[in-house]
């Protein structure tokens, strides 16, 4: 378990600031945030690497902070491995290693054992990385630090080793904490989100969570979510079922009329009346030829105003009325509903659909 | 668009003209620089190689007085190295107040003219001081000792081993002690792992250039022992008792044996292939 208290560290003049956060033991934590938020600085300061000027670093329940780092029972893999070039492969992911037999094991399970026979210098940084993974792991340490850990892999090795990382982690029940610029890889790999930004913990929990309710409008937009509108709130006298929210959905809410420009959307919520931003997940938008043919309580039609086609998903711009609103949708269901455009498409979301923050 | 490409046709001749141009003048200056440095030690060797040479065979002081120097700036080396690589290590690694100040004191000893030196460490460990009086008490004498020339070679040429060493510890990234660390070493042995394996190099060039620094001095040397005789005061004590063809062979000798670091260091300097890439 890694539970951080109003951490702050200095390195420079940048500085960490009453960070705050828990990945519960054996759980995977991933930290987002944009360059130069202090993702490296907290991993250096949980690893210890980094002295801790005020706050608290527990690492499985036990207070850390002040501890060396060799104390610490952790691993740190950096983004471009630090293997130390005047040892071998081997050496390397021996340097740490109690249990020789099982260095070798982790080595061959993560792909590290072919590189044994070349020298450090010759290797690429992708396999710089997988090496520094498997000199991590040999150590079996509690706590594991990964900064970036993938990113100079081919996304086919990637997607290899973001699987043996997850299950040596979950047999292992090796904490793992990594620090990415991966939305998807945030989704896929973590249990506990931690958005960072400027040194300061933004909001954290579940991925889901964070991705779908972020907390501001800064947060929304810097998670890549399309639409994010600025407007006013007000509540309605209706049922927020009638909303199409589902009566366990609504429970507690009120149905609420958000306006932004052209754009009346309905909602449901706690939201105070007054100004507020909405944010709608571009999946959440669903397109039709015909606005007969959905039931969602949120339809505009309007015309498209650009197609982008990202391998497997189509993004799509409706311009409605001034405003635009992007979906995303299958390629597939793009090519179904022959997209082009100036086409009117009718683009429909769910009261639920829209967060408001 | 053709007046501009004819403009572009009319000053491209005439910037490589002016580049060659300055090549050529740079390339002038150059030479007669590299001329200045060369041909001294050249007409020194051309006229005093050969009896040199013949004189480490017939010449019982030259000999003494090398094996003397030798022994000397390899002492000096080592004390250097003792005492000098931890320093270097802090200030290339820590921050703390004062730092540069001690940096600026580490370059003082290079800045002073070097007999200056010897009359300060004269000052400090002469017979007459403190110091001096409290280590012949225990049977050490500096002044007029091997002790002596020990200490004035490596208060003049320890600041260049502290400077390089410096150079070498901060050219290791840090963050290759603190992986070490996280898989278990405790600061020391990540020190001795991991730094000092890849700052070797560097550290063993730096040592050359104290050794040599060390073997060519003389201004603090001669105030501090004139006598036993290194080879640099040798070297002065035939000009100035004997005439500069007495001085010649043995100056002829130094300087050939100044060859022996000139290539030691371009053997450490790290090749294409084997360079630390840190």
């Amino acid at each position: 378990m890694i539970e951080v208290v109003g951490l702050d560290a200095q390195v420079g003049a940048f500085r960490l600031r009453e960070v705050t956060f828990t990945v519960p033991r054996g759980q995977y934590g991933v930290v987002i945030g944009p360059a130069g938020s202090g993702k490296t600085t907290l991993l250096e300061t949980i690893a210890g690497i980094v002295e801790t000027q005020a706050g608290q670093v527990k690492l499985d329940g036990r207070d850390v902070t002040g501890e060396a780092p060799e104390r610490r029972r952790l691993g740190i893999v950096y983004q471009h491995g630090y293997l130390f070039p005047h040892l071998s492969v081997a050496e390397n992911v021996a340097y740490g290693a109690a249990d020789a037999a099982f260095a070798a094991e982790i080595a061959e399970r993560v792909g590290a054992r072919p590189l044994y026979d070349r020298p450090v210098r010759a290797l690429s940084g992708g396999e710089r990385q997988v090496v520094a993974l498997a000199r991590a792991f040999a150590v079996r340490p509690s706590v594991l630090l990964l900064d970036e850990p993938f990113s100079a892999l081919d996304p086919r090795s990637r997607t290899r080793l973001r699987r043996v990382v997850r299950d040596v982690h979950r047999e292992m029940g090796t904490t793992v904490l990594q620090v990415t610029h991966d939305f998807t890889e945030a989704g896929l790999l973590g249990d506990v989100a931690v958005l960072l930004d400027q040194g300061r913990v933004l909001q954290s929990g579940p991925p889901g969570g964070v991705f779908r309710e972020p907390a501001s409008a800064y947060i929304a937009e810097f998670l890549g979510a399309e639409n994010v509108f600025a407007g006013t709130v007000r509540a309605l006298g209706d049922d927020p079922a009638a909303l199409g929210a589902g009566p366990d959905a609504a429970r507690g809410h009120r149905a609420l009329e958000f306006r932004s420009g052209p754009l009346t959307i309905y909602t449901v919520g706690d939201a105070a009346d007054g100004p507020t931003h909405a944010v709608i997940r571009a999946e959440e938008i669903v397109l039709s030829r015909d606005a007969a043919a959905t039931s969602a309580r949120n339809q505009f039609v309007g015309s498209i105003e650009e197609i982008a086609v990202l391998g497997a998903l189509t993004r799509v711009t409706v311009d409605v009325g001034g405003a635009s609103l992007v979906s995303a949708l299958t390629t597939r269901s793009a090519e179904e509903l022959a997209l082009e455009r100036g086409a009117r498409v009718c683009a429909s979301f769910k009261a639920m659909a829209v967060h408001l923050c | 668009m053709t007046h501009a490409g004819a403009g572009e046709d009319r000053t491209l001749p005439r910037s490589l003209a002016a580049h060659r141009t300055a090549s050529i003048v740079a390339g002038l200056c150059g030479s007669i620089f590299l001329l200045f440095l060369v041909a001294p030690i050249a007409r020194l060797v051309a006229g005093g190689g050969t009896s040199g040479v013949s004189a480490l065979f017939t010449d019982a002081e030259l000999r003494g007085a090398l094996w003397l120097t030798a022994v000397t700036a390899t002492l000096a080396m080592a004390a250097g190295a003792l005492g000098g690589t931890p320093l270097a290590y802090l200030l290339a690694r820590r921050s703390f107040r004062g730092k540069a100040v001690v940096a600026a004191v580490l370059d003082l000893p290079l800045l002073i003219p070097h007999p200056v030196a010897g009359i300060a460490l004269l000052l400090i460990l002469g017979r007459e001081s403190a110091v001096g009086r409290v280590l012949l008490h225990a049977g050490i004498q500096v002044a007029g000792s091997p002790v002596g020339i020990v200490c004035a070679m490596v208060f003049v040429s320890a600041p260049l081993y502290i400077s390089a060493a410096r150079e070498a510890f901060a050219r290791v990234d840090p963050r290759y002690e603190s992986v070490a660390r996280t898989l278990g070493d405790p600061a020391w042995r990540a020190f001795r792992r991991v730094t000092l394996p890849l700052s070797m190099r560097g550290l063993i060039a730096a040592l050359v250039v104290m050794w040599a620094r060390a073997v060519s001095e003389f201004g603090a040397i001669v105030i501090l022992t004139y006598n036993p005789k290194v080879a640099s005061v040798l070297t002065f004590d035939r000009f100035t008792g004997f005439g500069l063809t007495e001085a010649l062979p043995v100056a002829a000798v130094l300087s050939i044996l100044a060859l022996i670091p000139l290539v030691a260091l371009r053997a450490l300097r790290p090749d294409h292939g084997a360079g630390m890439d840190v």
